[in-house]
């Protein structure tokens, strides 16, 4: 068992039994070692970006595991509340149903139309989207950084720059693939920089993450008034994303600013849809180059 | 010949444990909550396990786990590389330097003890990151995650007791 002395000055160490100065000498160097890995990680991201996916990979299957009884758990409670609420959830898909089915005659004649009108003008169509979903295996969220890791990575067709996306909308950007998993960073997170615009009234603004659960909007034109509710898509500035894809709902904050609810709960993701829009600007990493994003954004 | 197997595999059970729980705090630190947005302020269950490890067997957990535990925390949570290194060697030598003192008389005192260093631990983490991004990072995240973390404190603790009684204590 070892005692410690009192520490006075570096005289002190000379007193010191052996084992407790084997600790104090591998600390200091190991402390060390950590700042040089801080210095280097700022000055040459890239230079560990590969190590930290591949950490992460050789990681997914443990993750994965842990992962799978908290899911199944979820789906139990989730199925049970369900049966609760069965006659109550029939008449409301009931109502559903039919709105829908409205819609969808509606739809079907739009998209004939358009087709038509396309045709008529030889409109180049865009290209198609690819799809990869992915089930989420990690949430390193924290007070610090917003995000996840999913089950998805090169081997599947991952690239960095894709959209995360769940039904509701979009929650953000995959910043680094590895060959089995991917880091998505959430768009709620600090470094987060999307182009928006806000439905209707056509107004402009950034996006931007600020670790709480509500992104708040920058660089909204001066005399822009904001009606609470009014739906926040993607401008498509900056070629990231694609214009239109939903985002959320604007919510006053405090000071008279804005922020906005995104529409999927980011708190609940248990899977995701990783989509590739094939835009030029979308292969950059905003935790690397975070003026190059904020540049390009604004 | 068994016998031998058996004390070499116990052996080597009780030199593993300390690192191996703060690797499986780490992987669980990570993991995906049933409940919504638990993830956001939960607590670091890394550094309670090191915080345990260095006041009762500082001799089987090492600045170098400390460091290596530290490091897999960034890779996964997405911090700079080298900052849960850095922190968890520095709390980890803070706390083996006033084990005495946190280990004392009860776990009280412990309980004090992990308050103290979490709320130092994540005060510095704080700092550093908003200096690092050079951007104000909200506090009251940081803060609520600190009291939660204090407050779960005995639930993680208790395995940790219950681990180093069931394979350190035996023999």
């Amino acid at each position: 068992m070892t005692v410690l002395q009192p520490s006075t000055g570096w005289s002190y160490l000379i007193t010191l039994p052996w084992r407790t100065l084997n600790q104090r000498l591998s600390a200091i160097f190991f402390m060390i070692l950590a700042l040089g890995l801080l210095v280097l990680d700022r000055m040459q991201p890239s230079l560990m970006e590969n190590s930290r996916a591949h950490i992460i990979d050789s990681m997914a299957p443990i993750l994965d595991a842990i992962a799978l009884p908290m899911t199944a758990a979820e789906n139990a409670a989730t199925r049970v509340k369900t049966y609760m609420s069965l006659q109550e959830e029939n008449q409301r898909l009931h109502a559903d149903n039919a709105r829908l089915t409205e819609w969808q005659n509606a739809l079907v004649t739009l998209q004939n139309e358009k087709r038509e009108l396309r045709s008529l003008l030889h409109f180049k169509t865009e290209p198609g989207l690819a799809y990869i979903s992915a089930r989420v295996i990690a949430d390193t969220g924290g007070p610090f950084v917003r995000g996840l890791i999913v089950t998805a990575g090169k081997i599947d067709g991952v690239r960095e720059g894709m959209a995360a996306m769940t039904g509701e909308g979009l929650i953000g950007r995959v910043v680094e693939a590895g060959n089995w998993s991917s880091r998505v960073l959430l768009i709620t997170d600090l470094n987060s920089r999307i182009p928006v615009t806000i439905a209707g009234s056509g107004d402009r603004a950034i996006l931007a993450g600020d670790n709480s659960n509500q992104p708040k909007l920058l660089y909204l034109p001066q005399d822009a008034i904001l009606n609470p509710g009014v739906r926040v898509i993607t401008s498509g500035h900056g070629g990231v994303f694609p214009p239109g894809l939903p985002i959320g709902a604007v919510t006053v904050a405090a000071r008279g600013t804005y922020g906005v609810t995104t529409s999927a709960d980011l708190g609940r993701i248990n899977y995701v849809r990783l989509v590739d829009f094939n835009l030029k600007g979308g292969n950059f990493n905003p935790l690397q180059n975070k003026i190059e994003a904020e540049d390009t954004t604004r | 010949m068994f016998a031998y197997l058996w004390q070499r595999l116990d052996q080597s059970a009780r030199l593993v444990l300390p690192c191996a729980t703060a690797l499986v705090f780490v992987l669980l630190g990570a993991m995906t909550w049933p409940l919504p947005y638990f993830g956001e302020v939960a607590p670091p269950l890394a550094l309670i396990a090191i915080y345990y490890w260095a006041i009762h067997r500082p001799d089987l957990f090492s600045p170098a786990m400390a460091f290596f535990v530290g490091l897999l925390n960034d890779v996964l949570h997405f911090l700079p590389l080298g900052l849960s290194a850095l922190l968890f060697v520095g709390a980890h030598q803070f706390v083996f330097s006033q084990r005495r003192f946190f280990a004392g008389h009860s776990f009280y005192m412990m309980w004090w003890g992990f308050a103290l260093t979490i709320l130092l631990a994540m005060l510095v983490q704080w700092v550093f990151l908003s200096l690092f991004r050079w951007q104000m990072i909200p506090f009251m995240p940081v803060l609520l995650q600190v009291v939660l973390a204090i407050v779960l404190f005995p639930l993680p603790c208790w395995v940790l007791i219950r681990l180093q009684r069931a394979v350190l204590s035996a023999g």
